[in-house]
């Protein structure tokens, strides 16, 4: 029974984490989708998340998850800014172009953050950072729960947003095909900078709900840039539905082998994964470029 | 053929240039060591990166295969380290074809988004498979022979031997500036398609890139290892010395024959100097540097350069004339 | 060129003036040579090692300096790196110094090592604890500051000094420190007759440790042994208390465990753990108090770390050594230091080789443990002022 109750407790484990990768590859794979641009940087923005959670927090007293409201609409315009700024003047340059500008716009990220805040580990201890809700003898960490839930509602809301709205239907246009796309009207530069724009917001949001249960150091997004780039590789290039399911494998995969096979190489199962859906489905297990 | 010949002479005056180094510069060889080690391997990796077009911020692992290879068939088996650093490179070389082979044969960014996960597994096996690796603690080369009494651990016969490597190298890239390989690879990088057309074959070319690529870096992290003679795997793993590798080749200029040289020379030498200004700017300024670059001078500092040249005829002439 | 008589000698006045006046009225410094990680991923700890120096050399000149001359550091940034580190060294090499004292990192401390020894330049480390920068060490290399093994051995004697223990749970870090302390906790698992009930590593960046921890709650340990830097530290006792793990103790061998940030993050799931660390105000050495409050002045206020307290004993020791060899020949400095025998705040300073060492000063470490939201030494008895209390019972604690 206690076996039992571990493994529940180890795959509940993965799948909070899972959410957590999930939102940070959706943000990667919208923006490959609509953009064909492969942004290196999501862990950078991440950080960026964090820490502007964090100046709210000590500044302010604003509880992180009050602070979604401020630090998601700057999000979207800050990454809009840095589309239109840095990307979009090299969108026809070859792509390892747009991947080198995106390496460098993090490089900048990180060393302002250390400038900034200092390379010490900074975190915030709020009354409910080690709480737990108990489901039979399962625990679950109230923060990430609470985190989850505001994950799958913004999935859920983006979800919505690019069915049901004429912006969405636009942004799915330009992600199928940019120049018929263009024919019929859409504004397909616009859609660029606000896909970007969305995916750094995402990655951000990811950083403000990491905030109540994690330290930040201004290189703390490097572990989920990775994370993010085995999410959509799993998922299929620019499958933007297909990150949810990658981001939870990966999860659960990795919660899984690090208990029962080896913590030590907890981070080489997603990397063999990668590897191994290269190998034999690249186009990724949910099929590629579906908005 | 003419301009090859030209580029040929450059490449031995900058190496007859460099190696007046340790004369000009005897209290700073360790700096010495650094530029031509660094300089070798951003060349090696501008055979991929620059004239290939494929962005790799995974060097560290080929990096990582030759220094481990070259420091462990010395100190487990007592292997010349000279035959060490041979084996690290043919093994570098043949892990670099079954990866190529795994992400070249896809269309997409898979090679970019592979480097840093590949690079990630091999510290991962580094320091989890301790029996045969030393794992976390790393390794520590204490002892080594002294072939032709050769002191290795001398700092000069390192600059040397460095300096060596970082000839063989822009050999390589002298060759690509004017082969039917290097014209395949460039054709490759500028349109895929086309090239197919053409009747070249993409991932062919691209693998024998890579593992000509993956060789060098390997010999420059053989002579790395012996350099610092400590390392851990999170030293020599490290992602940053793979982008560190990626942005000396760019700023310097990728897919030139002297550009990445160039690019180590001007990072590591202002970084050594500039240091105590600068603190923790270092990597700012890189980032900095790399956005400028990208926006606005793809070619780097010797496309940037070419660029003045170019132009500065015409521009001087009219200045010029009221001074007389 | 028209020399104009007068601007030339304004110049060579105005020189004259800037110019240092000949030696008569001070007399030379003596100049030694200081690595350390201004920048980069160690620059919390240079900025501790800067602070302890600091100290050290006001102490040092307010009496009289060395060899009757003013001491000055030349200070070198390795920028937490091999290659910045050994081109630092070589940078003072050829400034001519008899002694460098340095660095951080044992990662860095060990290739510098090395490079010194091909050099023969005496260096004193300052602050890496790995074992095998002193073993099997060189004649070169001296450390005044606690080995690796010493944190782990450490708290193995308070185990065995609480008794009512029996099996031990080890979780560190994959980084070369916490696995050299892992790898000792183990053999001391084994020579004390303790049971290993699991050993576990985990990557850097790992910001989920349930899944270990539940696993640990399995295995029901008495102890669980934590090797962990700041930020894992923080994460991994929150994270404990999540998964309501409660073995007869958590121990933590200092690093991530031994700050004040420790407390601070992890709030009330800190309670109760031990941890070896290498000096805390509450020694009982002479001057342990005095010492605090002056590191804690030079670092405007901030709370000092054992780290700073072992750059301050280096050049205590430095100086002490210098001050006996009477030249700045290096091998005078160097017997001179072999010959040390000095208490200072920090502890007793012999060299020694011992076990395998050569030119290690066998140091005590303590343990101290969280007790009401604050430190307390504890152990061992003789240099503690408090005594460690075991937890209370699970279900009972705060």
């Amino acid at each position: 029974m206690a076996e039992v109750t571990s493994l529940i407790q180890v795959v509940v484990s993965g799948v909070l984490t899972g959410g957590v990768y999930a939102i940070v590859g959706i943000g990667l794979s919208l923006i490959f989708g609509v953009m064909r641009v492969v942004n290196f940087a999501p862990g950078e923005f991440l950080a960026l998340g964090m820490y502007g959670a964090l100046l709210l927090f000590t500044r302010f007293h604003l509880d992180p998850y009050l602070a979604i409201v401020v630090i998601l609409p700057a999000a979207v315009l800050l990454g809009y800014m840095v589309e239109k700024v840095f990307i979009a003047p090299i969108a026809h340059a070859p792509e390892h172009s747009s991947i080198l500008m995106t390496v460098g716009v993090g490089l900048v990220i990180s060393n302002l953050l250390l400038f900034g805040f200092g390379a010490q580990p900074q975190s915030i201890y709020t009354a409910y950072s080690t709480s737990t809700l108990r489901l039979g003898a399962v625990t679950f960490s109230l923060p990430l729960t609470v985190s989850f839930f505001i994950t799958v509602a913004a999935i859920a809301g983006l979800y919505a947003v690019l069915t049901r709205t004429e912006v969405g239907r636009a942004m799915r246009a330009t992600a199928q095909n940019r120049d018929a796309a263009e024919l019929v009207g859409v504004d397909t530069a616009q859609m660029r900078g606000l896909a970007f724009g969305i995916g750094i917001a995402l990655a951000m949001l990811a950083g403000t709900l990491l905030l109540p249960v994690l330290y930040v150091i201004p290189t703390v997004g490097g572990v989920f840039t990775l994370k993010a780039f085995v999410v959509t590789v799993l998922a299929g290039m620019g499958n933007v539905l297909g990150a949810i399911g990658g981001g939870l494998i990966l999860g659960v995969a990795e919660s899984l082998g690090a208990t029962y096979v080896s913590s030590g190489y907890r981070d080489a199962f997603g990397l063999i994964a990668f590897l191994l859906v290269l190998l034999f489905k690249p186009a990724g297990l949910f099929g590629r470029s579906r908005v | 053929m003419e301009r090859a010949g030209r580029t040929l002479l450059a490449v031995l005056v900058v190496v007859a240039a460099l190696a007046l180094y340790p004369q000009l510069f005897p209290t700073r060889l360790n700096l010495g060591v650094a530029i031509v080690l660094f300089a070798a391997m951003a060349t090696a990796w501008d055979v991929l990166g620059g004239w290939g077009g494929q962005l790799s911020l995974g060097h560290a692992a080929l990096l990582g295969i030759g220094g481990y290879t070259m420091a462990l068939l010395s100190l487990r088996l007592g292997v010349a380290p000279w035959w060490g650093m041979l084996a690290g490179v043919a093994l570098a070389a043949l892990f670099a074809a079954g990866w190529g082979w795994l992400v070249f044969r896809l269309r997409g960014p898979y090679f970019a988004l592979s480097t840093i996960a590949v690079a990630e597994m091999l510290r991962l096996v580094a320091i989890n498979w301790k029996r045969v690796t030393g794992g976390a603690e790393g390794l520590f080369i204490k002892t080594l022979p002294q072939p032709l009494g050769l002191n290795l651990f001398d700092r000069t016969v390192e600059f040397y031997l460095g300096l060596g490597l970082l000839g063989l190298t822009l050999l390589v890239a002298w060759w690509l500036s004017w082969s039917r390989f290097g014209y395949y690879l460039q054709a490759i990088r500028e349109d895929q398609e086309s090239a197919q057309a053409m009747g070249v074959n993409p991932t062919r070319y691209k693998i024998l890139a890579f593992m000509l690529s993956a060789a060098f870096t390997a010999a420059g992290g053989a002579l790395f290892a012996l350099y610092v003679s400590f390392f851990e795997p999170h030293i020599i793993f490290d992602i940053g010395v793979s982008v560190e590798l990626a942005l000396i080749a760019y700023i310097g200029g990728a897919g030139t024959v002297f550009g990445p040289t160039i690019g180590a020379v001007l990072l590591l030498a202002a970084g050594d100097l500039f240091r105590n200004y600068f603190q923790q700017a270092n990597l700012l300024i890189y980032g900095i540097l790399i956005i400028l670059i990208v926006r606005f001078a793809p070619e780097g500092v010797v496309g940037g350069w070419a660029f003045v040249v170019r132009r500065w005829p015409r521009a001087r002439r009219p200045a010029a004339a009221p001074a007389e | 060129m028209r020399v104009r008589p007068m601007a030339t000698m304004a110049v060579v006045v105005l020189l004259a003036a800037l110019l240092p006046p000949p030696s008569a009225a001070a007399p030379e410094p003596v100049r030694i040579g200081v690595i350390t990680s201004l920048t980069g991923r160690f620059a919390t700890f240079g900025k501790m090692q800067m602070a302890g120096y600091d100290v050290a050399l006001k102490e040092i000149n307010g009496k009289g300096g060395v060899l009757g001359r003013p001491l000055e550091l030349l200070i070198e940034d390795d920028a937490s790196a091999v290659p910045a580190a050994l081109s630092a060294a070589e940078r003072l090499l050829a400034k001519g110094v008899p002694l460098i004292l340095g660095t951080y990192s044992s990662g860095v401390s060990k290739p510098l090592a090395g490079y010194m020894e091909r050099r023969e330049m005496p260096l004193l480390v300052s602050g890496s604890a790995d074992d095998s920068i002193t073993k099997p060490g060189s004649p070169y290399v001296f450390r005044a500051k606690s080995v690796s093994s010493t944190y782990a051995r450490t708290l193995f004697d308070l185990f065995d000094f609480l008794g009512g223990i029996q099996t031990i749970a080890i979780l560190a870090g994959t980084g070369a420190f916490e696995q050299s302390v892992a790898d000792a906790a183990e053999a001391f698992t084994k020579v004390r007759g303790y049971t290993l009930a699991a050993r576990e590593a985990y990557d850097r960046g790992l910001t989920d440790f349930r899944p270990l921890l539940n696993r640990f709650r399995t295995l029901n340990a008495d102890v669980v042994f934590m090797v962990s830097y700041e930020e894992d530290a923080v994460a991994i006792m929150r994270q404990a208390k999540e998964v309501n793990l409660n073995p007869k103790l958590f121990a933590g061998a200092a690093a991530g465990f031994a700050i004040e940030a420790f407390i601070k993050g992890a709030g009330d799931a800190a309670e109760w753990v031990f941890t070896a660390t290498s000096w805390t105000p509450d020694v009982k050495y002479p001057g342990a108090r005095g010492l605090y409050e002056r590191l804690k002045a030079a670092l405007g206020g901030g709370e000092p770390s054992y780290h700073a307290a072992e750059a301050y004993m280096a050049l205590i020791v430095a100086a002490d050594a210098l001050n006996r060899a009477k030249s700045l020949d290096k091998k005078a400095i160097m017997s001179a230091l072999a010959a040390t025998n000095l208490m200072t705040p920090v502890g007793p300073v012999q060299f020694q080789n011992f076990a395998g060492f050569r030119n290690q000063n066998p140091i005590p470490m303590v343990v101290e443990q969280v007790q009401g939201g604050k430190f307390v030494t504890v152990f061992p008895a003789q240099i503690a002022r408090g005594r460690p209390k075991p937890p209370p019972p699970p279900g009972t604690r705060g």
